[in-house]
């Protein structure tokens, strides 16, 4: 294979390719099971760097996913894809609510989409930005938001995930704006902050000391992994 | 499939002030209507906060103590109208209108009230959950 075909099942697993280039993909991989196995590995490896990278995904509703199970399918001879049926779930044009969250089952078959309209708003806050100016204007737009679902009785829930130099906000020492968080995660149940404990660590050895955030921020592994998990549970993703 | 019915829904992200980052994404969404060719779109610029500044004229800057950069120069401007005129829209966040003090008529290039949402972030989570593909470049 050729080193830009690579380029391109590359561009292709990363769900960057345009429809038209897409289609030439997959009609290549119908008739080459190699190319097709090659697309699986990739995606494979994919998912795993992911959780390395330090960016999240840009646009992670139009990524093609891949699944180990897909894999299993194309192995098993291709077919499937041959039927045009799994080509054009691929090609998944139009990214409506409904169905930009559909699990398949064994049979390569889609399950109900595992977002519906009448379920409650779930919003991730992918927070990266140091500039705390910035972030003022973040939490009155979200004090009001949370006010407003309250007041209308709609179902919301939000998390706020600092990452890199976004954990400045939730640090005691460095927060500009400990009394808003305070009170608004007193105020409100349904509104997180989120800690990356790899961004804690990583600081801690860089300027040697230990770090305390807010108490009310909950700590987890991974920044990066949490809003990935959070994406393909059908949350709306935002970076901030 | 319907590829020709098909309608490309699709919203950019801006929350930043550096005018080389701003040019950038101009570029990134010309090409993008490059790329879809004449399929339909229908593509959403929401700005808000330090984003505002793509649209703030630069002789407005002196009154405007929250911004640091009024980007609104000759070439970003062509290139906004020329992205209007192949239907693109931008949206600007009221509430940042307010809280920064700026005078729409006379700071802003070429806003009219229909550009203005209340809040950019709600924008944001409307137009997703509308389906729009959310782009940050």
């Amino acid at each position: 294979m050729s080193s830009n075909k690579d380029i391109e099942l590359n561009a292709y697993v990363d769900g960057e390719l345009s429809d038209d280039d897409r289609i030439e993909i997959l009609s290549i991989m119908r008739s080459n099971p190699e190319i097709a196995k090659t697309a699986c590995e990739l995606a494979n490896l994919k998912s795993q760097l992911q959780l390395a990278y330090a960016a999240p995904p840009g646009i992670g509703v139009k990524g093609v996913k891949l699944t180990r199970r897909h894999c299993n399918a194309i192995a098993a001879g291709a077919v499937m894809l041959a039927t045009g049926l799994i080509g054009g779930w691929f090609v998944g044009n139009s990214p409506s609510p409904g169905d930009r969250f559909v699990m398949l089952d064994s049979n390569g078959y889609g399950q109900a989409p595992a977002y519906s309209k009448n379920a409650e708003t779930r919003i991730v806050f992918h927070l990266t930005t140091p500039d705390q100016t910035e972030v003022s204007e973040l939490l009155f737009d979200i004090e009001e938001m949370l006010v407003e679902h309250r007041k209308k009785g709609s179902p919301l829930r939000v998390e706020i995930v600092s990452h890199g130099e976004g954990l400045d906000l939730l640090r005691t020492k460095l927060s500009k704006h400990q009394a808003t968080i305070n009170k608004l995660a007193s105020q409100f149940d349904n509104l997180t902050f989120v800690a990356c404990k790899n961004t804690i660590e990583r600081v801690e050895v860089s300027e040697g000391i230990e770090i305390t955030v807010l108490p009310s921020v909950k700590i987890i592994d991974s920044g990066v992994t949490h809003v990935v998990k959070r994406q393909k549970e059908g949350w709306t993703y935002i970076r901030v | 499939m319907g590829d020709d019915l098909e309608i490309y829904k699709v919203v950019y992200h801006i929350n930043e002030d550096d005018p080389s980052r701003q040019a950038s994404i101009l570029r990134n969404i010309q090409n993008h209507i490059d790329a879809i060719e004449n399929k339909k779109s229908d593509i959403r610029v929401v700005l808000h906060g330090d984003g505002l500044s793509i649209l703030i004229i630069p002789v407005a800057l002196k009154r405007l103590k929250k911004f640091n950069f009024a980007n609104a120069h000759i070439q970003t401007v062509a290139n906004i109208d020329a992205l209007k005129l192949q239907g693109v829209n931008f949206k600007v966040c009221s509430n940042t209108i307010i809280n920064r003090g700026i005078d729409i008529e006379n700071d802003l290039y070429d806003v009219e009230s229909q550009d203005i949402v209340k809040s950019g972030i709600n924008e944001l989570v409307r137009l997703q959950n509308l389906g729009y593909v959310y782009i940050k470049p």
